[in-house]
């Protein structure tokens, strides 16, 4: 009978009885060592600390907080980059409004993101738990699994480039040999965004499933045990013991890959530039496109900050949401 | 005490990180010494190497004639995606090369200098072929940039799959119905498609801007005082008609449309693509780029649907807008030294031709003339005496073009009709049941709140 391969049971203890920490006890510990701090800053401490964490402070302020902050104020603003800027109050943002390219850019990126969560998103989770079965070659799929990841991504878009071709490319040949075929892939634009799907999956689930491999090393081999005991089958296991196990970890993960898909620009960029008939333009190939084909700088960093409060919101809400079911 | 001191440690930190950020953000051209100091990109690679030697031998006697003027070359060549980041972080050199779709917007973005006091006062400045200059002049007639290299759209054909599909090479089409019959011809013997049509990237709406302007049309027109859509009509629903039969009728197009200009001429060279419209001067990346053989090179006249036009490619040298009124007059004067005195001074345009042979780069490629007849005549003849590509396939093209008009781009927010064009293309081209008078509609409904936005 196969079992669930967790790691070593020691180890997994050692994280359980980490994360299983009643959360009250840390408060308190954190409150404990607070004291010292308090103390070491009325003794100058605390003004080291500072003048030591200025540099990293002012790097993230510079490069990171900074930006963010200029690309409010370019939104209520028209630029050349040389005349000093103008402003103009929310024009930027009533024309995004009235741009019809808007409304088609966001029913895609949705769509974008539907595909993406449907087939994509399980497919890390089974994958590792594939790979954490075996009791040979672990290794070596973990190395195939993962390898997608370090190909430069440009290099990946464009070898799928040559794959999805309907004339030359691999997938209609390799099909063609079983009668199946010729299909479009790239070329309708009904089928266009599934096949950026497939390529950014095949692309991205390398690092996920890394991490999920990482998680279930901290599952109890116990649970394993005692559900084998109990006659489960292998399905059960995966559906009570591993899943739930997962449950933390699968939550953020869902949330990051909402925020990760949200922002697609490689894969339409370089496999479709938009099309056909703008069915795989997104936000982000938007912005792109007001900033460095038409020079409307203001209309890109407006269209930026409307998807960076959006995210903002749809991220508070869903850990309010799902707060009841987060193990962290 | 303790306090003062942490807040120095601290302003100090801030201080040296700020500064040494400061220091990246790079600097203006300045004067050094009482010279004129100006940054000029461009310079050709490593990897050629003889004009790269010649760049910078032409840089040293440009100083050495003009002792005030100090120039620092840069291999930096034009890219829509780091420009903005360059210009505002002062890194844009004084004389930078641009595409010739790029200027119209750069001048009305105010990114580019004018330089018309400067051209005025150029040698045969009177001589300039005002088609030439165009593509960077304002509606006032003001300059804004100098021509560096300017080629007509044509028609390139593979002159190999030609004789095998039993058509002659040295007979190309001259109407788009030829070009029908021809592709038609390629495919059914060869196998390969016909003709292909670049869709994305602006392009598939620039070269449709071409192909309205070959059966009469235009794509905006002025109506009280204002520029609206003017391609919802009959040239351009003409020119989709023929290119959605020739796709779903002929079937001579092949599967793969929905691709670049580049991905056109990549194909072409590898013998997968029988015609395609480019300019003459892509033989060089057909050759350097993509070892493409020679003799398959085949270059005509933009066929015509009734009216012998055509739109011209190619680059343009345009002035920092940041540059002073000193180092502008420098800048002019580099342009004019560098990139101009080949087009007017034969002895000049000869060594040129011949450091670029050596090169093994193309020379003879036929190209717009900056200037008139008188002056223009002498150079080409001097120039073709070292030329290196089959001059015989490029034959047709120098017969057809002569009677040809150079159409300017449109007017206002040319990209943004290109791009709303790119997506009519596609719709033909990827949908047998799209209605191309119905997807013009809603290009035109696209393209007029941007076009007034524009204005």
């Amino acid at each position: 009978m196969t079992v669930l391969q967790p790691g070593s049971s020691s180890s997994a203890a050692t994280t359980s009885e980490v994360a299983a920490a009643p959360p009250r006890s840390a408060g308190k510990a954190r409150r404990r060592t607070a004291r010292p701090g308090r103390q070491g800053r009325r003794t100058g401490t605390g003004l080291a600390t500072l003048v030591f964490l200025l540099p990293t402070l002012l790097a993230f302020g510079y490069f990171a907080w900074w930006p963010i902050g200029r690309s409010v104020i370019l939104s209520l603003q028209q630029t050349n980059l040389v005349d000093p800027p103008e402003w103009v109050g929310l024009e930027n943002f009533t024309y995004l409004f009235s741009d019809p390219l808007l409304w088609t850019t966001l029913r895609n990126t949705v769509w974008f993101v539907v595909l993406a969560i449907v087939f994509g998103f399980p497919v890390p989770i089974l994958l590792a738990v594939f790979v954490s079965e075996l009791r040979r070659l672990g290794g070596v799929f973990r190395v195939l699994v993962y390898l997608p990841v370090v190909i430069p991504p440009v290099v990946a878009v464009l070898m799928w480039k040559w794959f999805y071709d309907p004339d030359f490319g691999l997938f209609n040949q390799a099909l063609g040999v079983v009668g199946l075929g010729p299909y479009p892939w790239l070329q309708s634009a009904s089928t266009a965004m599934p096949s950026l799907v497939l390529e950014s999956t095949w692309a991205h689930a390398g690092g996920t499933v890394l991490i999920y491999l990482a998680a279930l090393g901290s599952v109890p081999t116990e649970l394993y045990e005692a559900a084998e005991i109990d006659g489960a089958s292998i399905l059960r296991r995966l559906w009570h013991v591993t899943l739930p196990q997962l449950r933390g970890v699968i939550l953020i993960m869902f949330l990051l890959q909402i925020i990760g898909t949200v922002q697609v620009f490689t894969e339409p960029f370089v496999l479709t530039d938009g099309g056909p008939e703008d069915s795989t333009v997104t936000v982000l190939l938007l912005i792109y496109r007001y900033a460095f084909i038409n020079g409307d700088y203001g209309s890109a960093a407006a269209l930026s900050v409307l998807l960076a409060a959006l995210l903002a919101l749809l991220s508070a809400g869903y850990l309010r949401l799902t707060r009841r079911w987060s193990t962290t | 005490m303790r306090a003062r001191l942490s807040g120095l440690l601290a302003c100090a930190a801030a201080g040296s990180l700020v500064l040494g950020l400061s220091a990246c953000s790079g600097s203006e051209p300045a004067a050094d010494g009482g010279k004129i100091t100006i940054s000029v990109s461009d310079m050709p690679p490593t990897t050629q190497e003889k004009s790269r030697q010649q760049f910078l031998d032409r840089v040293a006697k440009f100083e050495e004639a003009n002792p005030d003027i100090k120039i620092e070359p840069s291999e930096a060549q034009w890219d829509a995606k780091t420009f903005a980041a360059r210009l505002a972080g002062g890194q844009l050199e004084t004389v930078f090369i641009v595409p010739l779709t790029e200027p119209q917007g750069m001048i009305k973005r105010r990114q580019i200098a004018d330089i018309t006091d400067e051209l005025k006062a150029l040698p045969h400045a009177a001589d300039f072929d005002e088609r030439a200059l165009s593509p960077a002049t304002d509606s006032a007639g003001r300059h804004y940039g100098l021509p560096t290299s300017e080629f007509a759209l044509s028609l390139v054909y593979n002159r190999e799959l030609f004789t095998k599909a039993g058509l002659d090479p040295d007979n190309p089409p001259k109407t788009w119905d030829d070009v029908r019959v021809a592709a038609k011809a390629i495919f059914e013997k060869t196998g390969i498609p016909g003709y292909a049509q670049p869709t994305t990237t602006n392009g598939g709406g620039w070269l449709l801007t071409a192909m309205t302007y070959t059966r009469g049309g235009r794509m905006e027109k002025e109506q009280d005082g204002k520029w609206v859509p003017a391609f919802n009509d009959a040239p351009t629903l003409q020119t989709l008609q023929w290119l959605k039969e020739m796709r779903w009728t002929d079937n001579a197009m092949g599967a793969q449309m929905v691709r670049a200009s580049a991905d056109v001429l990549k194909d072409f060279s590898a013998g997968k693509v029988g015609m395609h419209i480019a300019t003459p001067s892509t033989y060089g990346d057909h050759i350097t780029k993509y070892n493409g053989n020679p003799e398959m090179f085949g270059v005509t006249a933009l066929p015509s649907g009734g009216t012998n036009a055509t739109l011209i490619g190619g680059k343009m040298a345009v002035v920092s807008p940041k540059a002073s009124h000193a180092e502008r007059a420098a800048a002019v004067k580099w342009i004019d030294y560098y990139y101009l005195q080949p087009k007017y001074d034969v002895a000049i345009a000869e060594s040129r031709a011949q450091t670029q042979a050596a090169d093994k780069l193309p020379v003879g490629i036929p190209a717009v003339p900056f200037y008139g007849p008188a002056v223009d005549g002498p150079v080409t003849e001097a120039v073709n005496k070292h030329a290196n590509v089959p001059v015989k396939n490029f034959a047709p093209f120098l017969t057809g073009s002569q009677q040809q008009e150079f159409v300017p781009e449109p007017t206002v927010a040319a990209q943004d009709v290109y791009a709303a064009l790119d997506t009519v293309m596609q719709a033909v081209l990827t949908r047998q049941n799209a209605d191309p008078a119905a997807e013009l509609a809603k290009a035109e409904d696209r393209v007029k709140p941007l076009l007034e936005r524009a204005q």
